[in-house]
């Protein structure tokens, strides 16, 4: 079964969101690894789903629709998983409009952040452009900066400068992400479980309380094979996904050169057969 | 593990925090120091490592992928448990930072070839190593120490490693111990008391199976011994010896290679064996030889060597060595005894000339001193076997073996020989046999699960009516088989539970069944009246 299938990757980010492969690049990259099949996850933007279905001609590659929500509530962030909604449903772009309108709000409030606290301005027609994003961000500042000679590197403008501002940011609340997707016809899965939004290394009890308020809200599967996990917690995410029957999906989080994560690691290669709550996932779209 | 820290391997050093704030930075960081060729050994020293987030662990795994033989060092205690939890540990070799311990100043109590031990302060004391590789010999000596205890050794383990200076020691606790060697030079009274105990505690080690693999061969190693210095001597005799230590049967019983008065020790009581690190398998003779080069070889020459190692007169040595052969031998037969240790110096004398021709460590007269003992010896030698008397012998009421089921037949034949004595009439016996096998099997399952271990197992038949007790004693997890419910038997096989008939028909066949645990033994007696 698994040689049928083939490799496949779950988790990727492109310039749509904050990875630095563009969605057409995406799709010669996954293709020199031998992926073929896999899907694109950017950061509360869905613009992928729909760059990429007509530039697929042949056969040898399939697709479906993804996206990565940032959420948070009272007990936590998450990042959810959206996979094979329907790009066009009115629900699933309220959800990412949310999630926009949240990610102008933060920018704006960095900007004038480092402006009144530093007197770092840029031009407008900069700003113009930078609010003209798909997933305006951290780095996209911290690019200027460097670009306008505030600091010598990313980085740095991000540790030094970008950083320093703290403030009660909004999210998307994970119902509102759970309940987006599903109504789009998608399947909701948790990114990293053990991860939390990316930061946060959530074990034990907060694991199982995080996990069955999340099924409440009508959470679908985990993310058990993911490039940045141990054996023990794949293992882990795979018992849990098998005493609450959920689905297991397999993804690398590559973001191009950002990160140093290789398209199509995932921890998977090599697992044969493959877990039959994996299987089950892949059948709603192969 | 050397040729590891040296100019092959890329040490990077870990500062501060790594969390999703500055993971990526860190991994650039990392990244310009990073050798080009995947096969290097890269370590991260985490050494000023405070905290480490997942976004952290991710960076230390994609590191981990790109350089195999990655290796993180100096892990403090917090980011170690991250590490452990997360299953890092499994996947990846990480050191944890040694605690930093100086012995300046400190009380010198004991020393040794290898090292000297330190009193630390009131409860602790650490042993510090000479050899440049002392992080192994100290995982060493632990391990087979833990081995030694679960197959019924008394001995001390070190509860934790520690810097000391540019190496390392190992901890223990301070006991309250008196060396043998301290109580012969100062109690000389206790002579006789110290013969028995500690010819009791080498027939202890020598009664003890160990499992295949576990420790290293002691024939293996004098048989290299002879090889090496075997063309010093004159003629064919050189070629005799060789066939002699060839010739030694092999034998899985416990070895402790270093059996003088100054390793064993009583504490609060008790007689416990230290040192451990040159634990082995073999026949009997290896450790005599050992003893008799202790007590005897190296000080022929210079009797004052004897007084400096073992603190008490060469007299008094050659008498205990004479005495706890005898006991050993379980004889007072002089000629047994003369002949048993002529074999012994045989393989001493063998030893002495290579580590004084190899370590340069004896003059030329004493080695041909030993030489022409050895040549005066062998011609009269055709075997180096003897009559070894191991300690279940000593005992004919106790059997001690691995737990394994491999066992169970040796078992029931030491139980059924005790039988036949009192002419047990078959239907009793048969049942026996079953409970027995019904224990037996249950400890060689579960006692050690999933390590390995022996169990002892002692018969007693008396009185009248008669009685027969039947003992075992394992030093695995402790369990209460009675605690275990009786099954339905009422119900089909389908209903049934599996598992808890057999001690449910132990109870049924024995007349009493009754467990304790008592100094680390789970000890189940089994009664019946014939």
């Amino acid at each position: 079964m698994a040689e049928q299938i083939g490799r496949i990757d779950f988790h990727i980010h492109t310039t749509v969101s904050d990875g630095t492969d563009t969605p057409q690049e995406v799709i010669g990259a996954v293709r020199a690894v031998g992926i073929s099949l896999f899907s694109i996850t950017d950061h509360d933007a869905i613009k992928a789903a729909e760059i990429i279905p007509p530039l697929l001609d042949k056969k040898d590659l399939r697709f479906f629709p993804g996206v990565e929500f940032s959420c948070k509530d009272e007990a936590g962030k998450y990042h959810i998983l959206g996979y094979g909604y329907d790009p066009q449903s009115k629900e699933i772009r309220a959800v990412v409009d949310h999630g926009h309108s949240l990610r102008i709000k933060k920018v704006a409030a960095r900007l004038d952040f480092l402006k009144t606290e530093f007197g770092f301005a840029f031009p407008s027609q900069e700003l113009d452009r930078l609010f003209a994003l798909d997933n305006p961000g951290k780095p996209h500042i911290g690019n200027l900066m460097v670009q306008y000679g505030f600091a010598k590197t990313k980085e740095e403008a991000i540790d030094r400068y970008i950083n320093k501002i703290h403030f009660k940011s909004e999210y998307v609340r994970p119902e509102e992400a759970i309940g987006g997707i599903l109504a789009a016809g998608g399947i909701p899965i948790l990114a990293h479980p053990f991860y939390g939004s990316g930061n946060e290394l959530i074990l034990g009890e907060e694991m199982d309380d995080r996990l069955s308020r999340l099924m409440g809200f009508g959470l679908q599967g985990l993310e058990a094979f993911y490039s940045g996990f141990s054996d023990k917690l794949r293992n882990l995410a795979l018992s849990l996904a098998k005493r609450h029957n959920l689905y297991v999906t397999a993804g690398s989080d590559y973001h191009g050169t950002n990160k140093l994560v290789r398209l199509g690691d995932t921890g998977l290669d090599g697992t044969d057969p493959y877990p039959a709550e994996l299987l089950r996932f892949l059948h709603n779209f192969i | 593990m050397p040729n590891e820290n040296n100019g092959q391997a890329v040490v990077i050093q870990l500062v501060g925090r790594i969390d999703s704030a500055n993971a990526a930075q860190a991994e650039q960081t990392i990244g310009q120091q990073l050798p080009g060729d995947s096969t290097v050994c890269v370590v991260l020293d985490a050494d000023k490592l405070d905290y480490i987030s997942s976004a952290g662990l991710r960076m230390v795994l994609r590191v981990k992928k790109a350089f195999p033989k990655l290796k993180v060092i100096n892990v403090n205690p917090d980011v170690y448990e991250i590490l452990e939890m997360t299953g890092f540990t499994e996947m990846m070799t990480v050191e944890k930072a040694y605690r930093v311990v100086s012995v300046e100043g400190c009380e010198v109590i004991g020393e040794g070839a290898n090292g000297k031990v330190y009193r630390i302060d009131g409860d602790n004391v650490v042993k510090t190593y000479k050899n440049a590789d002392a992080l192994g010999e100290i995982q060493h000596e632990r391990e087979v120490a833990r081995l030694a205890l679960v197959l019924g050794v008394p001995t001390a383990i070190s509860y934790d490693v520690v810097k000391v200076g540019d190496s390392y020691g190992s901890v223990f606790e301070l006991l309250n111990a008196k060396s043998f060697a301290k109580i012969l030079a100062c109690e000389p009274e206790r002579f006789d008391w110290c013969v028995s105990e500690y010819v009791g505690m080498l027939k202890k080690i020598h009664g003890i199976a160990v499992p295949a693999g576990k420790l290293p061969s002691a024939k293996q190693k004098v048989v290299a011994k002879v090889q090496r210095m075997k063309d010093l001597l004159p003629g064919e005799l050189g070629d005799k010896l060789e066939r002699l230590a060839e010739e030694i049967p092999e034998s899985d019983h416990m070895i402790h290679g270093d059996f003088h008065t100054k390793n064993i020790v009583l504490a609060e009581g008790e007689v416990l064996v230290i040192d451990m690190d040159t634990l082995s398998v073999g026949h009997p003779i290896f450790d005599l030889v050992g003893m008799y080069n202790a007590y005897v070889g190296y000080s022929e020459k210079d009797p004052d060597i004897v007084l400096r190692f073992q603190g008490y007169s060469a007299e008094t040595a050659r008498r205990f060595w004479r005495d706890s052969l005898a006991a050993y031998l379980n004889t007072e037969n002089e000629q047994i005894i003369h002949e048993v240790e002529a074999k012994v110096r045989c393989l001493s004398y063998a030893g002495l000339i290579d580590w004084g021709v190899r370590r340069q460590t004896a003059d030329e007269e004493t080695i041909s001193l030993w030489k022409s003992r050895l040549t005066e010896l062998l011609p009269a030698v055709d075997s180096l076997d003897f009559e070894a008397v191991p300690a279940e012998a000593a005992d004919p009421d106790e059997l001690n073996v691995e737990a394994s089921v491999d066992q169970l037949q040796k078992v029931i034949d030491f139980v059924n020989s005790h039988l036949a004595l009192v002419s047990c009439p078959p239907k009793a016996q048969m049942q026996m046999e079953l409970a027995v096998e019904e224990i037996f099997v249950n400890i060689a399952h579960y006692a050690y699960a999933p390590g390995v271990g022996n169990a002892t197992v002692r018969v007693e038949v008396s009185g009248d009516p008669v009685t027969v007790t039947i003992r075992f004693m394992d030093r695995g997890i402790p369990y209460d088989p009675l605690k275990k419910e009786d099954p339905d038997v009422k119900l089909s096989a389908q209903e049934r539970k599996i598992g808890g008939l057999g001690i449910f028909m132990t109870k049924k066949i024995m007349d009493d069944i009754s467990y304790e645990y008592k100094d680390g033994q789970n000890i189940l007696t089994l009664k019946k009246q014939l």
